[in-house]
């Protein structure tokens, strides 16, 4: 026990020297990240990859077995760009079906998958077609992006309401900021092309990943016990971190399975492994360097006065 | 409840339950309601076919057989599943002769006489009241917009009166048209239609229908308010059910008129037509020829023309139709939505905008009934895993268990109520569901954590602060979700509103209970 709280005393010496130091790792974060986003969106003019859900096109489920290598290129000999998937079945692993991703119409590329595999699709039955608008996929982007913005936006003042004093409200926002920025640089870097259930995933992110932000500034803000600053951070950070990786390896053990036959949630679940990885980083550096700092010059503050 | 058993087996000092406590196991028998009792009683236990569909005018209609009703016997044999009624279908008919068979209900036996297998489609009865969405249940989806043109509300409440009456005559009973409005105040109609896809879905949507009344196959007047001048509705005293009756078979119906005035030149047309109509030889009262209305080219109904308006021009004219139902409120609720569907296409005429698809999803249900069952077992496999973690963080057994079981009372009654307002569950909805088991459990251990923490507090007081923390994180989720509900066309409301029910349901009545219960533990 007393070896432990040494050791406890230790890391906090360390910490109280380097706290300042380790919000350099932040912001040398953030700015990369900034840079390569510029990179990427003069190239992609978007923020993000697109998947036909955004970008209007036809996604076709063909129920039972395909050989996927010579489908997929004898469809990127017509289409040119398209997107072949395995649908395989969680506990034998066999395929089941195959998914098509592709922009053109529902009606050339069921004539091309008919002709190609000898047989009639007949939509809902041995296949399943989802055809989306361009003009639709675009404005379901572009609204998308509304709501994330609204949402965000929505967040930060009942941060602001719950704690009233704006730098750690503007902490908590912060780190929630850099969540979201930090997983969909991730995700970019990744080549992932986002859906519709992606942008759900960095706006479910908007919520847990204030979770432990809240935490952490109620424990340091509200509480009045006899506590001292590092005992308090220590106190939230052992709970949010049994919170963080709880999540983390629930949403992590459902992603393993889930991965080989849905697409959509396979898209928010490793959206959200990604988010809760940066959540721990920014709420347990970020975050806590911020607040530190904060109540350690409020502290000096009243003292000198 | 294992704690109100716990508490009986005197492990924990008798203390009566909490108001909390109490709420939370009755939401939970209050859920398992909603989830797995229908009007025929526990769908569990259930042994029998259910009724998808009657044809209209079949002889199995006439003789009483309603969507909705389950056949459990067939001349006597015990009916339990599907197979057993298409064997002993298939048996039967084709049949060289009328045949007689006798099809039991759960509240009724009909009598049939016939060479051909009864006109109804039918299906396995549901083991629970959830309804699985599009993308598991398979079945069609359309999001339509009207082209050139934003619609106004009212518009919009129009076209989709027309679309679904529409519907409803080509034979589409299980469809579901609702307006949808987006953020930009864009607004669409999503049509869905569950289970099976109909093969013309598309040139069904956007064909322009047409409402046209006949004698013989001459047209009298047409939809639309050229040839009628107004129609009576909303106004007792000119549109109204006039009487229910009950028929032999147990089946009520309902009888609705109401008054439709037509323009000179269609009354004068009217005129014309029936001088040339001889008087009915067995029903003198009416003419020979009836007063035929089609929609879409498919007759709705036939009315007779009373002899007094022979040759007359008469601009006043009296439309009458019936509602069925199983009892005399739903014939009687049946009448008003036909007289209602019948106004609307009079006055509307046809479709007043060519349509077009935005978004055509075509979904094949054979996939969707295994993504449930993997669903279920990756949902499992998460709700162990971090209740093993919570286990070696903590390494007290009965608040671990606790958790398990606060999380699986939360989605019970979350399915309970998507159960009660009938909402589908998509995999954007089981997301949602996830999410709010996510943050309950992350609540839990705030919980947990605040009463296990030595300090000079009380554990009510405990509890408090934890609720203070939990409280703040619900509402910017809350607030985050919001723009969700219009954003895309409303078609990731599912999400929205599954997380919005499951995070509240957390809030209010799970976690209040998991933090008596771990008070109880404390004291």
């Amino acid at each position: 026990m007393e070896e432990q709280q040494n050791q406890e005393t230790q890391k906090k010496n360390w910490h109280d020297k380097h706290y300042k130091t380790l919000l350099l790792i932040p912001i040398a974060l953030l700015i990369i990240g900034f840079v390569y986003m510029g990179f990427f969106y003069s190239q992609h003019h978007d923020f993000f990859l697109k998947d036909i859900s955004l970008m209007g096109g036809t996604s076709v489920t063909i129920n039972g077995k395909t050989d996927i290598p010579s489908l997929e290129s004898a469809l990127t000999n017509k289409f040119g760009e398209v997107n072949v998937r395995e649908v395989s079945d969680l506990v034998t692993g066999e395929q089941i079906a195959t998914i098509v991703d592709t922009t053109a119409s529902a009606e050339d590329i069921k004539a091309f998958l008919e002709d190609y595999l000898g047989y009639k699709l007949i939509e809902g039955q041995n296949s399943s077609f989802e055809s989306t608008d361009p003009s639709l996929g675009k404005s379901f982007y572009n609204q998308l992006l509304i709501a994330i913005l609204i949402a965000f936006v929505f967040m930060a003042i009942v941060v602001f309401i719950l704690f009233k004093t704006p730098v750690p409200s503007g902490a908590v926002v912060l780190s929630a900021f850099a969540d979201i920025f930090m997983t969909l640089v991730t995700v970019n870097l990744l080549g992932i092309k986002m859906s519709s259930a992606g942008i759900i995933a960095l706006l479910m992110l908007i919520g847990y990943s204030v979770d432990t932000d809240i935490l952490l500034t109620n424990r340091v803000l509200r509480r009045h016990e006899d506590l001292t600053l590092n005992q308090k951070l220590m106190s939230a950070f052992k709970t949010g971190i049994t919170m963080s990786l709880v999540s983390l390896i629930a949403i992590f053990v459902a992603l393993l399975l889930i991965k080989s036959f849905s697409v959509t949630l396979t898209q928010i679940f490793t959206i959200l492994v990604i988010g809760l990885a940066f959540d721990i980083f920014n709420t347990w550096v970020t975050n806590v360097s911020i607040i530190k700092w904060y109540m350690l010059s409020k502290e000096k503050r009243e003292k000198s006065e | 409840m294992v704690y109100a058993l716990k508490r009986e087996k005197g492990k924990i000092r008798m203390k009566k339950l909490s108001f909390r406590i109490w709420l939370l196991i009755i939401l939970l028998v209050l859920s398992l309601i909603s989830i797995f009792v229908s009007p025929n009683g526990i769908t569990l236990f259930q042994k029998g076919v259910l009724i998808t569909s009657v044809e209209q005018n079949s002889t199995a209609f006439q003789y009483g057989l309603r969507q909705g009703q389950i056949i459990t016997a067939i001349d006597g044999k015990p009916i339990s599943n599907i197979t057993d009624y298409s064997n002993y279908i298939q048996e039967k008919f084709p049949a060289k002769d009328e045949i007689k068979i006798t099809i039991t209900t759960k509240d009724s036996t009909v009598i049939l006489y016939s060479n051909n297998a009864p006109n109804i489609t039918v299906s396995h009865i549901p083991k629970t009241n959830l309804k699985a969405g599009l993308d598991l249940a398979g079945g069609a989806r359309a999001l339509v917009e009207a082209q050139g043109k934003d619609l106004s509300s009212s518009e919009l409440n129009d076209l989709i009166a027309i679309t679904t009456n529409r519907f409803n005559v080509y034979g589409l009973s299980d469809i579901k048209v609702s307006p949808i409005s987006d953020l930009s105040g864009k607004r669409f109609m999503l049509i869905e239609i569950a289970g099976a896809t109909p093969t013309d879905l598309r040139s069904m949507i956007e064909n322009q229908g047409k409402f046209e009344a006949k004698i013989g196959n001459q047209t009298v007047f047409v939809g639309g308010n050229k040839d009628v001048a107004s129609v009576c509705r909303n106004d007792a005293t000119c549109a109204n059910i006039q009487s229910c009756q009950q028929d032999s078979s147990g089946a009520y119906y309902c009888k609705f008129m109401f008054t439709i005035y037509l323009s000179e030149d269609a009354a004068k047309r009217h005129a014309n037509i029936t001088e040339g109509i001889s008087i009915n030889a067995t029903n003198p009262e009416y003419l020979s020829q009836p007063l035929d209305l089609y929609v879409d080219d498919v007759l709705v109904e036939s009315l007779l023309i009373s002899k007094d308006l022979q040759g007359q021009v008469t601009t006043q004219i009296s439309v009458s139709g019936s509602g069925t139902g199983a009892t005399q409120d739903d014939a009687y609720k049946a009448a008003e939505a036909n007289m209602h569907k019948l106004q609307t296409i009079l006055i509307t005429g046809s479709l007043p905008y060519k349509l077009e698809i935005i978004k055509l999803d075509t979904i094949s249900p054979l996939l969707g009934q295994n993504f449930v069952k993997y669903i279920l077992i990756a949902g499992i496999a998460a709700l162990l895993s971090a209740s093993l973690i919570i286990f070696i963080r903590y390494k007290k057994l009965k608040q671990s268990l606790t958790v398990i079981l606060i999380s699986f009372s939360e989605i019970i009654i979350i399915l309970g109520v998507a159960a009660l307002i009938d909402w589908n569950l998509d995999l954007a909805s089981i997301a949602g569901i996830l999410a709010s088991i996510g943050t309950g459990f992350d609540d839990q251990i705030v919980i947990l954590d605040e009463s296990l923490h030595k300090t000079a507090y009380s554990i009510k007081q405990k509890i408090k602060m934890a609720f203070a923390i939990i409280m703040g994180a619900y509402f910017t989720v809350l607030v985050s979700l919001l723009p969700l509900m219009w954003a895309g066309a409303g078609l990731l409301k599912g999400f929205a509103i599954t997380t919005i029910i499951g995070i509240s349901v957390g809030v209010f009545i799970t976690r209040p209970a998991f933090g008596d219960i771990i008070k109880r533990m404390g004291d």
